[in-house]
C-alpha cells in the first residue's frame, strides 16, 4: 500500500471545486509521509481531459481516469463499485474524498468495503509525529476535536470550503484510462432527475442564511440579499418588520414566531435585533451583521459586525466573493 | 258574579296552558343543562348573595354602559315593581276590580306603580334610540326579530296597563286614583265618551294585558329572554375557583381530555349559554376581536346554545350519537380558538358573569392533547418546554444569567433565605427583562430583604403550557416544581411576572403547593408603606401605567403599582382610557406569545396607539411579557413612549438620591 | 412496511454556552446534569417512518443506544409519537464510541430484531457530526444507501426518494431493504404526541439488550482505525468585532475572516 490517493468528482462533466481543495489536504500529507499523490477522475464525457489537465496544473502527476455513462451526478451506488475498483488495483495508503453529496456517501461505504480507518467531516489534515492527524468540528462548531489516524489504509472526508484551493504547480503528468465494470441492474439506487432549478434552499436546512429586515428600506434590498445569496450557495430570510409590509413571503419570517435556524453562516442586513428575532438565529455558529446604527442591538448578538450603509457594503460583497470563487 | 267565575275559570285555563308550556320548555332547557358534567364546586356563599345584591339589584356591570344600563334599570326594577301589576290584573278576573291587600287601593302605592310604567317607556325609548339611531355594533349581532319584540311586548303591556288603569278610574274612581298621576291622565282622554265604549276599551286592554303576559311567558325560554329565568341561578351557583385560575383536569384518569362535542362542557357552562343575554359587551371590549380576529365571544355562547338546542333533545332521548358539524374545527374554527388571549376582559364585562375563558380552554384542551395539534410555533414551545423547562426555543441564555454579577442567594448552593424570587422565563431567558430583574433586587436589597433565588432548579410554572390546553405539560411542569419548592422549604415567593404569580398562588394549591406569593409590585407598596424603602430624586416624566391582564383583571390588584409610581418624586401619571378593568392586553396572553400576530391589526400596536394617546413619555409595566410586547410594539411603530418596569422606574429614584 | 428507526439522545443542542463544557477524561461533553433530548434530524427519521406506517402500513420499531435510565426517555417518546416497538440496547459506559462502532451494534441489533425494509436514522448527530452511521449500516446489512432524505414514497419495487443535494435536490428511485439517513423538510416536522399516547407509552414493553451480548461479532472485531486525542473549545470572545474601515476595507476583512472560519 503505498500512495495518498484523491477521489476527483467529475459528475457534472466537468472537475469540482472541491475536488481541487482535495489536492491542498494532499499537499499537507504528501511531504511529512513521504507519499505521491495521485488522482482517481471519475465522470462521464468529453469534460475529463480538461479535467485530468486540470489536476495536472495543479500538481497532481498521475491521473486514473474513469470515464462511464453511470458516473453521474448522484449516483453514489456506480462511483462507489468504480471508486473501490480503481482503488484497490492502485493500493493507497490514504484516500481522499470531499464531503460533498455523494462523496459524503462514498467515504463511509468504500473505508468498510475496504476496512480502511474512517475520519469524516476533516476541516484540518496534518501530520504529527509521524501519524495522520486530522481535526473536525463537534457539538454544533462549539468544539474541535483531535483525531489520530492509527492504522491503514485510511479513508478521510474532506468538508467542502475547509481547505483552500492550492495555487496551480503544473506538472507534466500521465493520465491512465481504466476501464471498470458496473453492472446497472445490480446497483439498488438509481437517479430519476436532478433538480437544479431548485435554488430555494429551505431556510432551515441552509448553511448559510442572510436575513434581511426593516433597514433595507423595500423589497428591492431584498434582490441584493438574493444575489448575495446565490453567490454564497445560501438561503434569504427576513425579520419581522419586512413580511409585516409585505416585502416578502410571511414563510421566511426568522424568530420566535417564525422559523427557528441553524446555519453555520447567518448574515444580518438591516436587522435591528430584537429579542424575538435573535431567538430564531442563535444556533448560527457565525453572525455577522452589517447595519447602520452603531448601537443595534444586532451587535451583542454577532459575532463579526459591519457599521455601514447595506447598499455599499452587499454589492462590494457580491463583488469580492465573485472574485474570490473565480480564483 | 257569573260573569267573572266564567272569566276566572277561562283566565285560570289559558294560564294553565301558558305555563304548562313555558314549563315544558324550561324543563327541557334545565334537561339540557343537566347534559353537562359536574361536580362544580361553587364559591361561598356571602360571594354569591354580594354579586346577586350587586350585579343584580344594583346592576352594577350592567351600568358600565349609561344609556344601556339606565333603560335596562328602569325596565328590570319596572318589572318587578309592576309584578303587582300583574298580580292585580289575574285577580280581576275573579273579583272586578280586585287589589292587593294593604298596599293596593293606597294612592302612593298607585303613584309608585306609575312612576315605574313611565320609566320603563322611557327605557324604551332610550332602547329604540339606541336600536335605530345610535346602532352600537355589539347590537347587531342580536337576532333583531328577538329583539323588537320584547320591545313591543314590554310596550303592548305598558300600554295596556295604562289603558286599564285609565278606563278603570273612569268607571270605577277607585281609592287608588288619587295618586295615579299618569294613569289619570289617559283616563282624561276618556272623560267625554260614553260609559259603553270605556267599558269596551277597559275590556279589551284588560284582556290584551292578560293574553300579552300569558304570550310573553310562552316565549321567555326562547331566545336571550330567557335571562329572566337563568340569571339568578347563573350567579347564584357561580364557580369556587379564583379567577385566574383554570380548572383541574385529573389526566390520568379522565375519559376524555378536554371538550369536542357540545356535551362536554360542565351544567354551569351550560347554565352560562343559557343565561346569555347576547348583549355583546363580551366582544366589543375583546381585543382579539376589535383588532379583526374572528374570535367573538359572544358567539361563543350563542352558539353553544344554538348546538345544544340541536343537538340536547336527540340525546337525552337516548341517541347514541347524532349527525353534526363538529364543535371545534366547525362550529369553532381553530383559529377562532386560537385567537383568545385569556385576557379577561370579556369575563370582566359579562353582566351574567359567564366565564368565556374556560370554555376556550376545554377545546384547546381537545386540540392540545387529544389531537395534538397545536400552531406550529406554539407547539415548538410545547416541545421546549418539554425538553429543557422553558419555552423559549433559541434563548441560549442560563436562567441566572440576568444574576451574574448581582450578589443574590442561591438555593442550591446551600444557602437559605426568607424570600424566594421567583424569575420566570419571560424575564430570566429575555435580556431586556435582565434590567427590571437586577433593579428589583437592588431594591429588596435596600430594604434589607432575605432574598434568594433557584437559578438554573427553576423550570416554568407551565402557564404557557395550561393556557395553551397542554394540562398534562402543565401537571408535570407544576409537580416538579412544587417538588423544589418543598425541598428547599420556601413558604414566601416574590415574582415580577404575573403570569408566575397568577399560577403559583392560585393553581398550584390544587396540585398540593401551598405559599404566600406577592407580586413586585405589592410587596414594593408595602415596604414604602413601611418605609423601609424610600424613594430618592426625582424622575421627571410623564408615565402611564398598562395594568397587565393577570395582575389587574385576573388578580383584582390595580392600586399596588400606582401606589408605587405615586410614590416616585417628579413622576407625573396620567391614565389611558383604557385602565384597571377596561384594560387592553398586550397581546401575550394565553400562549400568543409564541403565535404571530397576522389577522388584522397586532393587538400589542393598538395598545401602543393608547399609551401614544395620552402623550407619556413613558409607558411603566409590571410584567415581563407586557414588556417585551410594548418594547417591540414600540419599535415598529417608532412611539416616543419608553416602555419601563415599575421597579426599574423605582430604582431610578433611588439611584439619582445616591448620587 | 417494517422500518427500524435509530435514534441517539444527546445533550440539547440548545444548551447556553456556559453549561457547554468537555469531560477531559472521556473527550466528550459533560452530560450530567444537562437536559437531554432526541438528536435533531433522528426526530425527523422517526417522523417520516410514523408517516409511511400512516400510509402503507406496518410497523415502526425505534432503535436506541444508549446508557439505560438514560436512553429511556428517548424510547418513551418515540413510542408516544407512535412507534410500535422500541429496543434499547444498554451501554453502560454511555459515551465515547465512534460512529463506527456504534454501527457495528446497531447492525448487531437490526440482525437480532429480524426482518426489515427500511432503516431510518438521522443524516447526523447533532453531537458528533460524523454522518456515517446511516452508510455503514448499509453496507453492513446489504441494503441499499441513500443520505440526507427529506421525502419518501413508496412505489412499486421499492421507493422513490428526494435528496438533498450541494445544488438543488435528486429525485433517486430505491429498492428495499434499504437505509437512509433522512434530513430535515417542512414535510417531516416531528409530531406532537397525544396525551393518551404519552400515557400508554409509559407501560410499553421496551427490550433491553446488554450491549455486551451484540457486540464482538465476527468479522467486525476491529477497533476503529482512529483515535480522539483531544476535543478543545476554540477562543471565542463573547464581543462583537467591528471591522474597520470604508466598505470596501470592511468587505475584505469580512471575506478573510470567513475564509479563515472555512465558510467560504
Amino acid at each position: 500500500m503505498t500512495g495518498i490517493c484523491i477521489i476527483a468528482g467529475a459528475l457534472d462533466g466537468k472537475l469540482s471545486r472541491s475536488s481541487l481543495e482535495l489536492i491542498g489536504g494532499a499537499r499537507m500529507l504528501q511531504g511529512p509521509l513521504g507519499q505521491e499523490v495521485a488522482a482517481v477522475l471519475l465522470g462521464h464525457g468529453p469534460g475529463l481531459a480538461e479535467a485530468a489537465a486540470d489536476l495536472h496544473r495543479h500538481g497532481v502527476g498521475r491521473v486514473y481516469r474513469c470515464d462511464h455513462p453511470l458516473l453521474t451526478a448522484g449516483q453514489t451506488d456506480a462511483v462507489l463499485v468504480a471508486g473501490e475498483q480503481v482503488v484497490r488495483r492502485t493500493g493507497p495508503e490514504v484516500v481522499l474524498i470531499a464531503a460533498d453529496t455523494v462523496g459524503r456517501e462514498l467515504a463511509p461505504r468504500l473505508a468498510y468495503r475496504l476496512r480502511a480507518a474512517l475520519a469524516t467531516e476533516c476541516v484540518e489534515l496534518g501530520v504529527e509525529d509521524g501519524a495522520i492527524v486530522v481535526r473536525r468540528q463537534v457539538y454544533g462548531g462549539r468544539a474541535l476535536a483531535t483525531l489520530v489516524v492509527r492504522t491503514r489504509p485510511a479513508v478521510l472526508s474532506v468538508k467542502p470550503h475547509a481547505l483552500d484551493v492550492p495555487q496551480p504547480a503544473p506538472v507534466a503528468g500521465t493520465v491512465e484510462d481504466v476501464s471498470v465494470a458496473i453492472d446497472a441492474g445490480a446497483l439498488p439506487t438509481r437517479v430519476r432527475e436532478v433538480l437544479r432549478e431548485q435554488a430555494e434552499l429551505g431556510l432551515e436546512d441552509a448553511q448559510i442564511v442572510i436575513g434581511g429586515g426593516r433597514g433595507l428600506g423595500g423589497p428591492e434590498g431584498f434582490a441584493l440579499l438574493a444575489e448575495l445569496a446565490k453567490q454564497l450557495g445560501g438561503a434569504v430570510g427576513a425579520s419581522r418588520p419586512p413580511t409585516d409590509a409585505g416585502w416578502v413571503p410571511v414563510n421566511w419570517q426568522i424568530g420566535q414566531t417564525g422559523k427557528t435556524i441553524r446555519p453555520a453562516l447567518y448574515i444580518a442586513v438591516g436587522i435591528s435585533g430584537a429579542t424575538q428575532h435573535i431567538a430564531g438565529v442563535t444556533g448560527s455558529r457565525t453572525i455577522v451583521a452589517i447595519n447602520r446604527d452603531p448601537e443595534a442591538p444586532i451587535f451583542s448578538s454577532a459575532h463579526l459586525g459591519i457599521v455601514g450603509d447595506y447598499r455599499e457594503v452587499v454589492p462590494a460583497l457580491i463583488a469580492k466573493v465573485k472574485e474570490l470563487k473565480g480564483a | 258574579m257569573e260573569i267573572t267565575l266564567l272569566r276566572g275559570a277561562a283566565v285560570l285555563l289559558l294560564l294553565a296552558v301558558a305555563a304548562g308550556i313555558a314549563v315544558r320548555k324550561l324543563l327541557l332547557i334545565y334537561r339540557l343543562i343537566r347534559l353537562g358534567s359536574g361536580p362544580v364546586p361553587l364559591a361561598p356563599i356571602g360571594v354569591r348573595l354580594r354579586d346577586l345584591v350587586v350585579q343584580v339589584l344594583a346592576h352594577s356591570k350592567v351600568l358600565r354602559r349609561p344609556a344601556s344600563g339606565i333603560l335596562h334599570f328602569f325596565i328590570f326594577w319596572g318589572f318587578l315593581v309592576l309584578l303587582s301589576t300583574i298580580v292585580q290584573a289575574f285577580g280581576e278576573a275573579f273579583v272586578p276590580g280586585w287589589t292587593l291587600p294593604v298596599v293596593g287601593a293606597a294612592p302612593w302605592f298607585a303613584f309608585l306603580q306609575d312612576v315605574f310604567i313611565v320609566l320603563v317607556l322611557v327605557g324604551i325609548g332610550i332602547a329604540l334610540w339606541l336600536r335605530l339611531a345610535v346602532r352600537p355594533k355589539r347590537l347587531a349581532g342580536q337576532d333583531p326579530v328577538g329583539a323588537y319584540m320584547i320591545l313591543g311586548l314590554i310596550t303592548g303591556i305598558m300600554v295596556t296597563l295604562l289603558l286599564s288603569r285609565g278606563t278603570a278610574i273612569v268607571l270605577d274612581a277607585p281609592r287608588w286614583a288619587a295618586g295615579a298621576e299618569v294613569s289619570r291622565v289617559v283616563a282624561g282622554w276618556f272623560a267625554g265618551a260614553a260609559r259603553g265604549t270605556v267599558g269596551v276599551v277597559a275590556a279589551v286592554s284588560w284582556w290584551a294585558h292578560l293574553l300579552i303576559i300569558l304570550y310573553f311567558l310562552t316565549w321567555i325560554p326562547e331566545g336571550k329572554h330567557l335571562h329572566l329565568i337563568t340569571l339568578v341561578p347563573n350567579i347564584l351557583l357561580r364557580k369556587a375557583r379564583p379567577r385566574g385560575a383554570l380548572a383541574l383536569l385529573d389526566v390520568e384518569h379522565a375519559d376524555r381530555l378536554g371538550a369536542s362535542r357540545v356535551e362536554h362542557f360542565t351544567w354551569k357552562d351550560n347554565l352560562d349559554v343559557f343565561a346569555c343575554m347576547e348583549c355583546g359587551r363580551c366582544t366589543e371590549v375583546c381585543p382579539a376581536n376589535s383588532t379583526g380576529k374572528e374570535l367573538d365571544p359572544r358567539r361563543l355562547h350563542t352558539d353553544l346554545r344554538k348546538q345544544l338546542t340541536k343537538v340536547g333533545p336527540a340525546l337525552l332521548a337516548g341517541a347514541g350519537d347524532v349527525p353534526r358539524p363538529a364543535l371545534v374545527g366547525e362550529v369553532f374554527s381553530e383559529a377562532f380558538l386560537w385567537q383568545c388571549l385569556t385576557c379577561g376582559a370579556c369575563v370582566e364585562e359579562c353582566p351574567a358573569t359567564n366565564e368565556h375563558i374556560d370554555k376556550i380552554v376545554e377545546m384547546r384542551r381537545h386540540l392540545a392533547m387529544e389531537e395534538a395539534r397545536v400552531p406550529e410555533t406554539m407547539a415548538d414551545a410545547l416541545r421546549s418546554l418539554e425538553a429543557r423547562g422553558h419555552p423559549f426555543r433559541g434563548a441560549g441564555l442560563a436562567r441566572d444569567a440576568w444574576a451574574d454579577g448581582v450578589a443574590v442567594k442561591r438555593l442550591p448552593a446551600g444557602e437559605r433565605a426568607e424570600w424566594l424570587l421567583w424569575v420566570g422565563c419571560a424575564a430570566a431567558l429575555n435580556e431586556r427583562n435582565h434590567a427590571p430583574l437586577q433593579a428589583l433586587v437592588r431594591l429588596l436589597q435596600a430594604a434589607r430583604l432575605d432574598v434568594g433565588i433557584l437559578g438554573d432548579e427553576e423550570a416554568c410554572t407551565g402557564d404557557p403550557a395550561r393556557r395553551m390546553g397542554n394540562e398534562y405539560l402543565f401537571q408535570t411542569l407544576a409537580r416538579q416544581n412544587i417538588e423544589t419548592l418543598t425541598g428547599y422549604g420556601v413558604t414566601k415567593i416574590v415574582t415580577l411576572c404575573p403570569h408566575c404569580y397568577n399560577t403559583l398562588r392560585h393553581e398550584y394549591p390544587q396540585l398540593g403547593g401551598r405559599y404566600e406569593v406577592w407580586h413586585h409590585t405589592q410587596l414594593l407598596a408595602r415596604l414604602i408603606d413601611e418605609g423601609r424603602i424610600k424613594p430618592g430624586g426625582a424622575v421627571a416624566s410623564t408615565i402611564t401605567f398598562h395594568d397587565p391582564c393577570y395582575l389587574g383583571r385576573h388578580n383584582g390588584e390595580y392600586d399596588a403599582p400606582r401606589r408605587v409610581l405615586g410614590a416616585i418624586p417628579g413622576a407625573k401619571t396620567v391614565e389611558m382610557a383604557q385602565c384597571r378593568e377596561r384594560s387592553f392586553c398586550c397581546g401575550a396572553g394565553g400562549g400568543l406569545y409564541w403565535l404571530e400576530d397576522r389577522v388584522g391589526q397586532r393587538v400589542s400596536h393598538v395598545r401602543t396607539s393608547h399609551v401614544a394617546a395620552t402623550g407619556a413619555q413613558v409607558v411603566a409595566t409590571a410584567c415581563p411579557f407586557c414588556m417585551l410586547m410594548l418594547e417591540d410594539a414600540a419599535a415598529a411603530t417608532e412611539s416616543t413612549a419608553r416602555p419601563l418596569d415599575v421597579a426599574e422606574l423605582l430604582d431610578r429614584s433611588l439611584a439619582e438620591e445616591r448620587h | 412496511m417494517e422500518i427500524i428507526v435509530c435514534l441517539k439522545q444527546v445533550v440539547d443542542p440548545e444548551l447556553p454556552a456556559r453549561d457547554f463544557a468537555i469531560d477531559p477524561a472521556t473527550r466528550r461533553q459533560v452530560r450530567e446534569g444537562r437536559p437531554l433530548v432526541i438528536s435533531t434530524y433522528d426526530e425527523n427519521a422517526l417522523e417520516v417512518a410514523l408517516q409511511l406506517k400512516d400510509r402503507v402500513g406496518g410497523k415502526v420499531t425505534a432503535l436506541t443506544l444508549g446508557p439505560q435510565g438514560v436512553a429511556g426517555d428517548a424510547i418513551r417518546l418515540a413510542l408516544a409519537m407512535g412507534a410500535d416497538e422500541a429496543v434499547a440496547v444498554d451501554d453502560p459506559h454511555g459515551v465515547g464510541l465512534l460512529g463506527v462502532e456504534k454501527a457495528r451494534v446497531l447492525t448487531a441489533a437490526i440482525r437480532r430484531i429480524g426482518r426489515f425494509d427500511l432503516v431510518l436514522c438521522g443524516c447526523e448527530s447533532a453531537d458528533w457530526v460524523e454522518r456515517v452511521v446511516g452508510p455503514l449500516l448499509a453496507e453492513a446489512l446489504a441494503a441499499a444507501c441513500v443520505t440526507f432524505v427529506s421525502r419518501i414514497e413508496q412505489t412499486n419495487g421499492g421507493l422513490l426518494v428526494r435528496r438533498m443535494a450541494d445544488e438543488g435536490f435528486h429525485q433517486l428511485e430505491v429498492r428495499l431493504p434499504a437505509v437512509l439517513s433522512v434530513t430535515s423538510d417542512e414535510t417531516n416536522r416531528p409530531r406532537l404526541p397525544k396525551v393518551k399516547d404519552i400515557m400508554t407509552a409509559r407501560r410499553k414493553p421496551v427490550q433491553v439488550w446488554p450491549m455486551a451480548d451484540l457486540s464482538g461479532t465476527p468479522a467486525d472485531g476491529d477497533a476503529p482505525g482512529v483515535e480522539v486525542r483531544d476535543v478543545a473549545l476554540p477562543e471565542r470572545t463573547a464581543r462583537c468585532e467591528f471591522l474597520p474601515g470604508d466598505a470596501a476595507a470592511q468587505v475584505a476583512a469580512l471575506t478573510q475572516r470567513l475564509r479563515d472560519l472555512k465558510l467560504l
